[in-house]
């Protein structure tokens, strides 16, 4: 009687494992993929580009081009099937680019190609500039603004989640206790300027960072091969900012 | 360059014009889960994308004998359940966990169930009840008896005649909840159950729009597009999600229609269904009209789709098969193409005609009062040849223009060039003429029949001729000859001018 019923099958079918399983076939539906993948996670390639020295015009034009080319067919049939990250992939991928493609791409006419990606240069180096200690490797910083764009992707779906539902203004003063730790959310004071109880602010306290870390959990399993991941792969960014 | 401040509850570094609640480190750390006090209140459990315990459902559903597991996916976990008390057979489906946290989705999960515990139609699974317990949104639903679309489909137990049977069920369904003002936003072929008894059964009403699967926000939808099942969605779904109606499901009816007729999707530049299997080519309309990008040029209500499918399986084909509408295609494509070159053979004729007259008029009086005698013979030989000639190429044309004889059309075209008022209008016909009759799809038209009758029909045009085997060689034979004849006439005409003059 169910409709998508597949016993068996634990882990339901992400981007990144449509991808993987697309292999050398190349569907629409992994380009499809890709494409959206792509649109969350250019930032931290252009900051990385960035900090291996080329100029925020340079950064833009390669950028675009690579992930021009990575969305052209054939660069996904040389994906292997046995899993890794999507992170760690999309940064193997710029790193070829950069040591073999910069040339031919530089040869040709520049801003040529199509533009996948509507990169706005201010919004781009601002971001860049979010990340202060510049000692850091351009590797650390391509992890830290990939943690960074995943972060703006759930709070993005989380506030929009809240704006369908009419509560927005909930939203906006709840997003704060988000990371505070539980005894120091003001939750008296949220709820005398809300016009509510305390009792209600904590309900709403925690079903916000319920959503939340749902959500934060989706978004990392687009990006990984299995569902045993995501856990680790929270780890691993976390460690990104440890000193 | 940045001024530089600390995050108050981790020291982690901030640039300045960062909110301390934007730290990502803490916000990472919240999702790990290493705060003990973090979420959890309010999640009895986490299904995630695992189905709960028999147990687990036991327990929060005592007033049930839960059979066992029937089915899991995107829209939840399905299971066969008993109830005790009325002695019948329910399916109990529990939403994801992870929508039922907020109490905007209990409110709009409420109004929902509602509006489909509403739907009371023979080919829609009704839904019985509804609630929540422990924060998990739950329907209690009809079970049926049978396997969905998808299974029979695998099993390859589908025939045309079956796929025109369920498809005015479907439509039925549809057409009800429409009625309702409920959009499916999910039909594809997992949804449409069919009971051991055969009859179409449409489950899951609404549950995408609920569960965000059809609307909201782009990510979302892209997120579980990719997941779920693109191909069935109408175009406006995945790029204006806002503005779906129920011709939306209209669009999902024509792939699944298509699917069953002939076992895969119409991706792309797809081929009509008649030409892919051998089915009912009028069939192929309303599947394509269900398949129209805009809404507004498709179906506009799934009773229409119902009433154009129960007409065809009910009368018999008259339409003609597939390939003889083809041919009757190609051939109107060649008649149009041929059309004006015969027209252009047809008045060069004429002109000829017309100048043969005033020729042998001149002649006439030049041989009775000028020179009598001298070179008659072959002046009125030379006219008599212009006369044959001019004769052929008005044939020719009429032939040519109604796709009747290749040899005459040739023949006219060649001798156009040849012989013609001063060859200042002939040439140019002639040649263009002959370029026309070189192409092959004309060339190939000659060949055939004119159209059947039925297929005669709908394009209105009552031509009759026998095939012509071989066409195109004799057309050629002919216009050697047709050459030979004009530089005769040539010949003889330039002679009797040239006595003329002397």
């Amino acid at each position: 009687m169910e409709s998508t019923s597949r016993p068996g099958q634990r882990f339901l079918p992400t981007r990144w494992t449509v991808i993987l399983a697309a292999g050398r076939q190349s569907s629409a539906q992994a380009q499809e993929a890709l494409s959206i993948l792509c649109r969350t996670y250019w930032q931290p390639i252009y900051a990385y580009v960035r900090h291996k020295g080329h100029s925020p015009p340079d950064a833009e034009d390669l950028t675009q081009e690579f992930f021009s080319r990575l969305l052209q067919k054939h660069y996904l049939a040389g994906l292997q099937r046995e899993g890794g990250r999507f992170r760690s992939f999309l940064l193997a991928a710029v790193n070829g680019f950069l040591a073999n493609e910069w040339d031919k791409a530089r040869a040709q006419k520049r801003g040529g190609g199509q533009k996948m990606l509507s990169i706005d240069r201010d919004t781009a180096e601002s971001r860049y500039h979010l990340e202060p200690a510049h000692e850091l490797t351009p590797e650390r910083i391509y992890e830290r603004q990939w943690a960074q764009a995943l972060l703006d992707q759930v709070l993005k779906r989380l506030g929009e989640e809240y704006r369908q539902a009419g509560k927005t203004a909930l939203f906006e003063k709840l997003s704060a206790s988000l990371s505070q730790p539980r005894g120091a959310v003001p939750y008296a004071q949220i709820a005398r300027e809300m016009d509510s109880t305390e009792a209600a602010i904590k309900m709403a306290v925690q079903r916000l960072r319920a959503r939340y870390r749902e959500l934060l959990r989706a978004e990392i399993a687009e990006t990984v091969a299995s569902p045993a991941e995501v856990e680790d792969e929270i780890r691993f960014l976390f460690s990104t900012f440890l000193p | 360059m940045n001024e530089i401040h600390k995050c108050p509850q981790c020291g982690n570094e901030l640039p300045a014009n960062t909110p301390s609640s934007a730290c990502p480190r803490c916000l990472l750390q919240v999702g790990l889960g290493s705060q003990p006090d973090a979420g959890g209140g309010t999640a009895p459990m986490a299904p995630k994308h695992q189905a709960p315990d028999l147990e687990e459902v036991r327990k929060l559903f005592p007033q049930l004998e839960i059979l066992e597991l029937l089915g899991q996916g995107g829209m939840g976990v399905v299971y066969k359940a008993r109830q005790p008390n009325l002695d019948r057979l329910v399916a109990l489906k529990l939403l994801p966990a992870d929508s039922a946290r907020d109490a905007a989705f209990a409110e709009r999960f409420a109004r929902e169930a509602r509006a489909l515990a509403r739907l009371n139609h023979p080919n829609v699974v009704a839904v019985h009840d509804f609630g929540q317990i422990q924060g998990l949104c739950y329907l209690l639903m009809e079970y049926v008896d049978g396997a969905n679309l998808r299974q029979v489909e695998l099993q390859g137990r589908l025939t045309a005649k079956e796929a025109l049977r369920i498809v005015p069920d479907i439509c039925e369904a549809l057409q009800y909840a429409h009625d309702q003002g409920i959009v499916h936003r999910d039909i594809k072929p997992e949804n449409i159950l069919l009971d051991k008894g055969g009859r179409v059964k449409i489950a899951d009403f609404g549950l995408a729009k609920l569960l965000g699967k059809g609307d909201r926000d782009r990510t979302l939808t892209a997120e579980r597009q990719v997941m779920g099942t693109p191909h069935y969605m109408a175009p406006e779904q995945v790029e204006r999600p806002l503005e779906v109606d129920h011709r939306a499901d209209i669009y999902s009816l024509g792939v699944v229609f298509y699917e069953m007729l002939t076992g895969e999707l119409p991706l792309g530049k797809f081929a009509p269904p008649s030409q892919k299997v051998q089915v009912d080519v009028r069939l192929d309309e309303v599947v394509l009209r269900a398949l129209v990008k805009e809404p507004e040029r498709r179906y506009q209500h799934a009773s229409e789709v119902k009433s154009d499918v129960e007409t065809i399986a009910t009368t018999p084909g008259t339409a003609p098969p597939a390939a003889e509408v083809l041919q009757a295609q190609a051939w109107e494509a060649a008649r149009r193409q041929v059309r004006p070159a015969g027209t252009g053979l047809l008045v060069t004729g004429i002109l000829n005609w017309a100048l043969i007259v005033v020729y042998s008029l001149i002649g006439a009086y030049v041989f009775a009062n000028l020179k009598p005698g001298q070179g008659m013979t072959s002046f009125v030989l030379a006219m008599l040849v212009a006369v044959v000639s001019s004769s052929l190429m008005i044939l020719g044309g009429i032939r040519m223009r109604s796709l009747e004889s290749y040899r005459l059309a040739v023949a006219g075209a060649v001798l156009s060039l040849v012989i013609s008022p001063g060859n200042l209008v002939g040439l140019p016909i002639g040649i263009w003429a002959l370029a026309v009759l070189s192409r092959p799809q004309v060339r190939q038209v000659f060949k055939q029949a004119p159209p059947s009758a039925a297929a005669r029909l709908s394009l209105a045009n009552a031509a009759l001729a026998a095939p012509v085997p071989g066409a195109s060689a004799r057309g050629w034979f002919f216009g050697v000859a047709a050459v030979v004849v004009g530089g005769l006439a040539c010949w003889s005409f330039s002679r009797s001018l040239r006595s003329l003059s002397a």
